[in-house]
């Protein structure tokens, strides 16, 4: 394969850096979100899934911190896996409020434990093997981040949320976790690059990683539904919760995913095409916890 | 592996994802199954040429920095800056102050503060029109933002970054408005240059006319709902920031953000790396994790400030003196941040 120069950077690069953020849930409501709560459930799959998530991201991630020899990419993934640990601890207090009000956390971080280990872990394979799963990772995890990009950029956009009065604080968590992950979109997607590149499998893993994520997501948020001791609804009315609560704007939806999978597909796919960041840079601005 | 078994369908889904890595990492077809690409950049360590020096006002002299083949440079927005290196091997950043429709060129002004940390003496004494000078970046922490309603507020040489935006803001015929403080109108660079721009309210306000500012009074310049961009000195951007949310709470401040701040009180340890069997020397003034970068460029690190828990490292042996804000009392117990905290006697040992 005929190899092509190093290509040099065409824009300035965007300072990422963690922030100091506080929460404090002492007079939060668990239903947050008043009046539904399955979309309630849906955003606490952050507090529930994500923190074990983003901390095995950052692990992975900082395994090819000495691979790096580009001085950007290297000080964005520096900042980037700052920012995840900050992600991962604030959903986490939330995660621990939502256990002192009478939900059972416990089982559902056995499972969380269980696919972090068993299914996204080192499979114990070690040489070539373990350096291909570890490329394998790394492009789940540039396709994960896609999503958590978009996700974040629907959140910042979302009115509905303001409208309906949802509690202040959570909000503020939910709205600075995505325009971080706005700001931090390109990042996993480039290490992707740096390491690997390889298109054949960011086609598999975007299609793996899609699939994988709406099925936890599902899976969790329906399971918290079921169980949650202040709902007193039939259990297994969460398909048309999700319906009613998607189409009053609470959560993006299935389609959602659809949408994205060909975009990030293209071949010349870079997450900097994905518009300006503007309303990012705003909401970090004037964040009450990014600001304290 | 664990007391209670996952279900059924957890183990299949482990099965299932173990066939995928045999499949994709482990088989003899793995590696004709996807074929590394890596896309690797460069071109964030820019060697350029100074071009020209003027001088602006008093004490404070421009440097025009350009390609010495004359190709474009990376593009970039208001607010962004480059880590210049100095003759010395310091290294310091300054904010891009030229135009940003112009990539052929960048500009970077200095202020020479006497009794500083030396970085602006020697960029006025050593030099000289035609040098080369090495720079990383442009890298932007203080993003100017597209909206209809700008106040800029600019305190000294704090006018290098607010500059480009105010030309940007003019330039798009947004509505702003800019307060410019200094200490008197002679030491106050590029006056004229905003003097020229369309639209929008420029107000002078040096010292020795109007006495100190209020901050108060100029951040009440804004128009409810405007994004106000600020940089100065740090008492004038903490009260902006401590007023603006009751002010104007529809409204945004936007200050540049800084990050590791110095050692403040640390005495000298040594640092023994268990894995790697060496042993650096922290210095005083400078953080453990600092000097283990010396020995070991891929550490883990992020904040540099205690907060974000990246660099938590296992301490095998040795007193620690947390500094940080992070760790729960049972990880004290055997581990530390290593961007802040420190050895309590004069050794550590890590499990590094």
């Amino acid at each position: 394969m005929a190899k092509k120069p190093n290509p040099a950077y065409q824009a300035e690069a965007l300072a990422i850096n963690a922030r100091d953020v506080h929460f404090d849930w002492t007079d939060v409501p668990t239903e947050y979100i008043p009046g539904h709560p399955y979309a309630t459930h849906f955003w606490n799959v952050m507090h529930l899934v994500l923190p074990e998530g983003e901390r095995a991201m950052a692990d992975v991630l900082g395994r090819a911190l000495p691979l790096i020899d580009d001085p950007r990419l290297q000080e964005e993934l520096q900042g980037f896996i700052g920012q995840e640990e900050t992600h991962a601890s604030s959903h986490e207090s939330f995660r621990i409020h939502l256990e002192e009000n009478g939900f059972d956390i416990p089982k559902i971080m056995k499972l969380m434990e269980f696919l972090m280990d068993q299914v996204f872990g080192d499979h114990g394979l070690k040489g070539r093997a373990g350096e291909a799963w570890f490329h394998e990772r790394l492009g789940l995890y540039a396709a994960a981040e896609h999503f958590t990009a978009t996700v974040g950029e629907w959140l910042l956009d979302n009115e509905e949320f303001d409208r309906i009065g949802v509690d202040p604080m959570m909000l503020d968590l939910l709205r600075w976790h995505g325009a971080e992950e706005m700001e931090h979109r390109n990042v996993a997607y480039d290490v992707y690059q740096y390491v690997d590149g390889s298109y054949a499998r960011r086609v598999r893993t975007a299609l793996l990683a899609s699939g994988g994520l709406l099925a936890l997501w599902l899976y969790t948020s329906s399971w918290m539904y079921a169980n949650d001791p202040t709902v007193t609804r039939h259990r297994w009315t969460w398909p048309l919760e999700f319906v009613k609560d998607t189409r009053k704007g609470l959560m993006p939806g299935i389609k959602f995913i659809f949408r994205e999978i060909p975009q990030y597909l293209r071949p010349d796919f870079h997450p900097s095409q994905m518009g300006p960041i503007d309303k990012a840079v705003r909401y970090l601005a004037v964040s009450p916890a990014a600001r304290a | 592996m664990t007391a209670t078994a996952p279900s059924l369908k957890l183990r299949a889904l482990a099965t299932g994802a173990r066939a995928y890595s045999a499949v994709f990492a482990a088989s003899a077809a793995a590696p004709y199954l996807s074929r590394p690409t890596p896309v690797r950049r460069t071109g964030f360590d820019l060697e350029l040429t100074v071009a020209a020096i003027s001088t602006e006002v008093e004490d404070v002299v421009s440097f025009e920095l350009r390609s010495p083949d004359g190709s474009d440079l990376p593009a970039w927005v208001p607010g962004a800056h480059l880590d210049v290196l100095l003759p010395s091997g310091a290294q310091r950043q300054y904010s891009l102050c030229g135009d940003p429709r112009d990539l052929a060129c960048y500009r970077i002004a200095v202020r020479r503060i006497e009794g500083g940390g030396g970085g602006s003496l020697a960029m006025h004494r050593e030099v000289a029109e035609g040098d080369p000078i090495t720079v990383r970046g442009p890298r932007n922490a203080f993003t100017f933002i597209d909206v209809e309603s700008y106040l800029f507020v600019a305190g000294g040489i704090g006018i290098t970054p607010i500059l480009p935006m105010v030309r940007e803001a003019a330039r798009r015929g947004a509505r702003w408005r800019m307060v410019y403080v200094g200490r008197s109108l002679a030491t106050m660079p590029f006056v004229e240059e905003l003097q020229a721009l369309d639209g929008g309210e420029l107000e002078l306000r040096p010292d020795d006319q109007f006495g100190q500012p209020d901050p108060w009074e100029l951040l009440g310049r804004a128009e409810p709902g405007a994004a106000i961009y600020v940089c100065g000195p740090p008492q004038l951007i903490d009260a902006a920031r401590a007023l603006q949310p009751t002010l104007n709470p529809t409204g945004s401040l936007h200050s540049e953000r800084f990050s590791a701040p110095p050692v403040v009180g640390g005495h000298t340890f040594d640092v023994h790396l268990a894995r790697t069997g060496m042993t650096v020397h922290v210095a005083a003034d400078e953080s453990a994790l600092a000097a283990i970068r010396r020995e070991v460029p891929g550490v883990r690190y992020s904040c540099q400030q205690g907060f974000c828990g990246s660099c938590k490292h296992a301490v095998v042996e040795g007193a620690v003196e947390h500094r940080d804000q992070k760790l729960r009392p049972a990880e004290r117990a055997d581990s530390m941040l290593i961007c802040v905290s420190r050895a309590a006697g004069d050794h550590l040992t890590l499990d590094l």
